[in-house]
C-alpha cells in the first residue's frame, strides 16, 4: 500500500534525502511503501543503499534525470 | 598527551567559559604528571568581553591557574573594544599579542596550529557567517592571509550564511570588501605557488539563490558569484576534513594527540548551542554531523547551552511547514555508524529541565555531566 502521495525530493541533498527517508520509513507499517521523485544521483547514492538495510527499493524513469522511487518494508 | 588550540570570535558567555574550563581542566587532569599537554585559547572580537565579565571571570581564573593553559588576547581588538589595558579586573595569566602589528595575533594562531599539526601543508577556515552583518569573514581573511604567508595552502569552506561571501559585486562603503578580499587572497596564494581551495556548500548556496537551475541544460549553475569560490556539495567539502590539517572557525577548537597516542582519522565534535528552530544553526549542525559520519568521520553531537531545547518536549511540525522536525531527525539517525548524540546535563539543570524521564523524543541521546 502506498503510504504517501509521491513527493518531489529532487531538490534535496543526498544527506537530507537520507534523513527524510529514514524519518518516513520509521513511520510506515510492514507492507507499506514510500514513493517519491528523485534524481539519478539520489537513486544511486541514497535510495539504492536502503536495499542493504532490508528494504525493497525500485524505481522507474519518468523524465530526463527524474525517477519515481518506491521503498517498502 | 595532547595539544589543543581554541579560537573564539563570538560572544563567550559565562556558561560557555564554565564548561570550557571544566572540559580543559578534566583533560589536563588526565595527563600524566609532568606531561600536562598544551592548551592555547585565542580570543578576539566579542569573545574578549568574556575576560572582564564577572560571570566568566572565575572560569578564566581557573583556566589561567593551569600551567599548561595559555590565554592569548588580540591587542587590536582589545583597543577597539576599549579593553586595552590589563587592570584589576583582568584575567590573570592572559597574554596580549598583536600590539602595533595587525597580523601578529593571527600569525601566532597560524604558527601555533602549524606547530601543533606538525608537517601540515594546509590551513582551513569554516565560515558560517555572512559578510557585513558579522565581522567573522574579516577574521577569516586575516587567518587565511597569515596561512599563505606561512607557506600553507589556504582552504575556505562556506556553510550556512557563510555562502553570502560568494556574492559578486559587493561594494560596502564602510567595511572591508570581503568578496574582493577572497579574490585577492586567492591571487596571492597562486602567486606564492600555493593552491587555494575555496568552496561553498551547494545546499546553502541553492537556498540563497547562488546556484540556479539552467532549464536549457538541466543542471545548476552559479548565479551572481565571484569566481574564486566553487560551489560544491557538502560531501566534497567534508572529504577535506580527514586530511591532517587544522580547520578554524568563529568558535572552534582542535585537539591533536602527540607522542604515544595512536593516530587515527580525526574525530569531529559538533556543539549544538542554539534553540532548535529560530535559526539554521541546529539543522545545519546536525546535518553536517550526519553527512560527516556518512563520510566515515567519527562524529559526536553535543547538545549544550540553549541547544538542549532541541530535546525538550515533543516537537510537532505543522502540516504546511517544510521545516525538518529536529527530534525526528535525531531519532532516525541514531543507527548511523560513527555518529553519537550527547546532552550536557548541567545545561539541562541550569534551565530547570527535568532529566529523570530521559528524552523519549530523542531516544538515542546520552546524558553526560
Amino acid at each position: 500500500m502506498e503510504a504517501n502521495e509521491a513527493k518531489d525530493f529532487t531538490e534535496l541533498t543526498c544527506t537530507n534525502l537520507m534523513i527524510r527517508l529514514k524519518i518516513l520509513l520509521n513511520k510506515v507499517s510492514q507492507g507499506d511503501v514510500v514513493t517519491f521523485y528523485a534524481t539519478r544521483e539520489q537513486v544511486d547514492n541514497t535510495c539504492s543503499p536502503f536495499s542493504r538495510q532490508g528494504y525493497q527499493v525500485s524505481w522507474t524513469q519518468t523524465a530526463e534525470n527524474r525517477y519515481l522511487v518506491r521503498i517498502g518494508r | 598527551m595532547f595539544s589543543s588550540t581554541f579560537l573564539f570570535c563570538d560572544h563567550l558567555t559565562g556558561e560557555r567559559a564554565s564548561w570550557l574550563a571544566a572540559v580543559i581542566g578534566a583533560a589536563v587532569g588526565r595527563c600524566p604528571a609532568g606531561n600536562p599537554g598544551r592548551v592555547n585559547i585565542f580570543l578576539t572580537a566579542d569573545a574578549l568581553f568574556s575576560l572582564v565579565d564577572a560571570r566568566a571571570r572565575p572560569a578564566w581564573a581557573a583556566l589561567s591557574g593551569l600551567p599548561s593553559v595559555q590565554v592569548i588576547a588580540d591587542a587590536d581588538e582589545l583597543r577597539l573594544q576599549g579593553l586595552s589595558l590589563p587592570g584589576s579586573t583582568w584575567t590573570p595569566g592572559a597574554r596580549v599579542t598583536g600590539t602595533g602589528d595587525r597580523g601578529s595575533f593571527w600569525g601566532e594562531l597560524v604558527s601555533t596550529l602549524e606547530r601543533e599539526w606538525g608537517g601540515t601543508k594546509t590551513a582551513a577556515f569554516l565560515l558560517c557567517s555572512s559578510p557585513y552583518m558579522s565581522r567573522v569573514p574579516v577574521y577569516m581573511l586575516r587567518f587565511l592571509a597569515q596561512a599563505v604567508e606561512a607557506g600553507l595552502h589556504p582552504e575556505l569552506y562556506c556553510y550556512l550564511d557563510g555562502v553570502h561571501t560568494l556574492h559578486d559585486g559587493q561594494r560596502p562603503s564602510e567595511f572591508e570588501n570581503i568578496g574582493r578580499g577572497v579574490s585577492a587572497l586567492a591571487g596571492t596564494a597562486v602567486h606564492s605557488c600555493r593552491d587555494p581551495w575555496f568552496a561553498a556548500c551547494s545546499r546553502c548556496a541553492t537556498a540563497r539563490g547562488y546556484y540556479q537551475m539552467n532549464p536549457g541544460t538541466g543542471f545548476c549553475e552559479p548565479a551572481s558569484c565571484i569566481q574564486d569560490i566553487a560551489i560544491r556539495n557538502l560531501k566534497e567539502i567534508l572529504a577535506r576534513f580527514p586530511d591532517r590539517h587544522p580547520v578554524a572557525s568563529h568558535a572552534s577548537g582542535e585537539s591533536v594527540p602527540t607522542e604515544n597516542e595512536k593516530e587515527g582519522a580525526p574525530h569531529l565534535v559538533v556543539f549544538i548551542t542554539n534553540p532548535p528552530y529560530g535559526t539554521e544553526w541546529t539543522f545545519g549542525g546536525i546535518s553536517l554531523a550526519i553527512a560527516a559520519a556518512a563520510e566515515g568521520i567519527p562524529t559526536r553531537v553535543v547538545f549544550i547551552e540553549d541547544g538542549v531545547y532541541a530535546l525538550y518536549g515533543t516537537h510537532e511540525v505543522p502540516e504546511n511547514d517544510r521545516i525538518f522536525n529536529i527530534q525526528e531527525m535525531i531519532e532516525a539517525t541514531t543507527d548511523i555508524d560513527g555518529l553519537s548524540y550527547f546532552v550536557h546535563a548541567p545545561s539541562l539543570d541550569d534551565r530547570g529541565i527535568d532529566r529523570k524521564g530521559g528524552f523519549p523524543a530523542a531516544r538515542g541521546s546520552r546524558t553526560r555531566n
